[in-house]
């Protein structure tokens, strides 16, 4: 499969401190590649060198197999982007701000008109920007993404601000690309959860370096589930599961947090306390968060390397 | 050349419904206007004397120490602002189209605009001075002076030049209006005292009512005009060659 993106030891740096060391992102062409990190582990540095805003320190970028910096231009009209919040002027229509870079790209006019559809906007494309909600900007800031026909989104944050509805939304909008147009996906953000539900690729970043990169799946395999679960004799269902190699710890007064390999083993759980008389009042499944999923990242790394 | 031609096509696209666009007509404005008034409320002027002339270089004067720099700084703020305030280097950059192209564009449109408002100055002291010799005719205005008004008014327009491309480049490489507008006040506020002094003749802020005199207008008129294009050229490259953070 050929790559959409692909950089090798890129590293900015800013005075002594290294906001990106030496990462090797691998996108491959049609897929939706979620770009994953805290606040400050370097990801909108890392998008601005992909789009040429910034200059690495170190390292190559190729794009569609060119070198960013011999074929800026051809791969930049193959590109559309969408940094942080939205480059929009509030003074101007919706229409009149795609008209800006309609013009400047010098593509046909009609081109407007598509991707006012694609984002459900024909309605309010004559009202000024100002008037518009942080959903609708965001909707807008994509169609400007998407005015040059692009073979490649590069989207930082791009539900960052919106409302559950909005996130929904632009989640679906965000789906659809590779299928319905062939368009490769590449999107950062900070919480995984929303991630999970739209990428097949997943690279996380920490303080600058890549700790994680593949196929969605693989991360999901390689991270330990948790369950919650609440009975009527912890003590006693404590020692049970321990009996059968469950980890588990205390979780509040009457609850357990058990840690299970795969989704079957919640079945076999309840199985055991039913037949052992202990009374089941919950049973459910915790979601881990981005943080658990460092935790597990980093702790594995540890284990390896003592 | 073709994508510098669209980029000063959409500036004009930008400028919709701003005060920048305003500001175009209402600078100059203002400044035949206060002068018209002044014209007005003297009922007495020693007699045979032409009126047109001090009309003419009353109103270019004020306009050239004092509104036109102003004026400047305004204008080049308002027209950066709109791509700080829309946080848009960062989608304008990243376009196929060259980054000079885009940065050029912004900066020739300031220079245009200046030279428009130079227009409307023509204009307005054409309607105004016809007007004042109406309403007082023991002035002695007849006709229209043409080339005068034209020559008062572009001279300090070219040798302006060099102040505009300084404002262009601080408003386009620092976002907000507090440095702009700091040091566009600053040095009008010092022009008015540096006129005096021998250095004044080399005093950029001075250069478009050094124009209109004679013994520093050869200077005003070359470095004014050439320092701008060579000034302009060096903001460009600054401009362009920044990381956009």
């Amino acid at each position: 499969m050929s790559t959409a993106i692909a950089t090798l030891g890129l590293t900015r740096r800013f005075g002594s401190i290294a906001a990106v060391n030496g990462i090797d992102l691998n996108v491959p062409e049609n897929s939706v590649y979620g770009f994953l990190g805290p606040n400050g582990a370097g990801k909108t540095t890392t998008i601005r060198m992909l789009l040429g805003l910034l200059r690495p320190t170190q390292g190559e970028i190729h794009l569609f197999d060119l070198s960013l910096k011999e074929n800026r231009a051809a791969i930049l009209s193959k590109t559309g982007s969408l940094v942080e919040t939205p480059s929009l002027y509030s003074h101007l229509t919706g229409f009149e701000n795609l008209e800006v870079l309609q013009r400047l790209m010098n593509i046909d006019k009609s081109h407007i008109a598509r991707v006012l559809s694609v984002v459900r906007l024909e309605q309010d494309a004559l009202r000024p920007v100002k008037q518009y909600s942080l959903g609708m900007k965001q909707r807008l800031g994509l169609a400007a993404a998407l005015l040059g026909e692009p073979r490649l989104l590069i989207l930082d944050e791009p539900t960052n601000g919106l409302d559950p509805a909005g996130i929904l939304e632009m989640r679906k909008l965000l789906q659809t690309m590779p299928e319905e147009h062939g368009i490769t996906v590449f999107l950062s953000s900070h919480l995984l959860s929303e991630v999970e539900q739209m990428a097949t690729h997943i690279g996380i970043l920490n303080a600058g370096s890549m700790i994680f990169q593949g196929p969605l799946k693989e991360l999901q395999s390689r991270r330990h589930e948790h369950l919650y679960l609440e009975t009527d004799n912890p003590h006693a269902a404590m020692s049970l599961l321990a009996g059968r190699e469950w980890l588990c710890n205390p979780d509040g007064s009457s609850g357990l947090k058990v840690e299970i390999r795969n989704r079957e083993e919640t079945a076999d759980i309840n199985k055991l306390m039913v037949q052992n008389n202990i009374r089941v009042f919950q049973l459910s499944l915790i979601q881990s968060s981005l943080e658990d999923i460092f935790l597990t990242l980093t702790n594995s790394d540890g284990e390896k390397s003592s | 050349m073709t994508a510098f031609l669209r980029a000063l096509g959409t500036e004009w696209l930008k400028l919709r419904r701003t005060l920048a666009l305003w500001m175009i007509v209402v600078a100059p404005l203002i400044v035949v206007l206060l002068q018209f008034f002044i014209g007005y409320d003297r009922m007495k002027v020693p007699e045979n004397i032409q009126a047109w002339p001090m009309f003419v270089q009353s109103s270019c004067a004020l306009w050239a120490i004092f509104m036109m720099p102003l004026y400047i700084t305004l204008e080049t703020a308002l027209l950066n602002n709109i791509e700080h305030s829309a946080k848009s280097w960062k989608q304008l950059f990243a376009l196929p189209i060259p980054r000079a192209s885009l940065v050029a564009a912004k900066m020739l449109t300031s220079f245009l605009m200046i030279g428009l408002s130079t227009v409307v100055l023509c204009i307005a002291i054409v309607i105004f001075g016809k007007l004042l010799s109406f309403l007082r005719p023991q002035f002695l205005m007849e006709g229209i002076p043409v080339e005068l008004i034209a020559t008062k008014a572009f001279l300090p327009f070219v040798a302006s030049w060099l102040i505009i491309a300084i404002h262009s480049w601080i408003s386009a490489r620092w976002q907000g209006f507090a440095l702009s507008l700091g040091v566009g006040i600053g040095a009008v506020f010092f022009a008015v005292f540096a006129s005096g002094a021998r250095a004044g003749a080399f005093y950029p802020w001075l250069f478009p009512l050094n124009s209109l005199g004679d013994e520093r207008s050869f200077i005003a008129l070359t470095v004014g005009s050439i320092g701008g294009i060579l000034f302009a050229a060096f903001a460009t490259w600054d401009v362009t060659r920044r990381d956009v953070l």
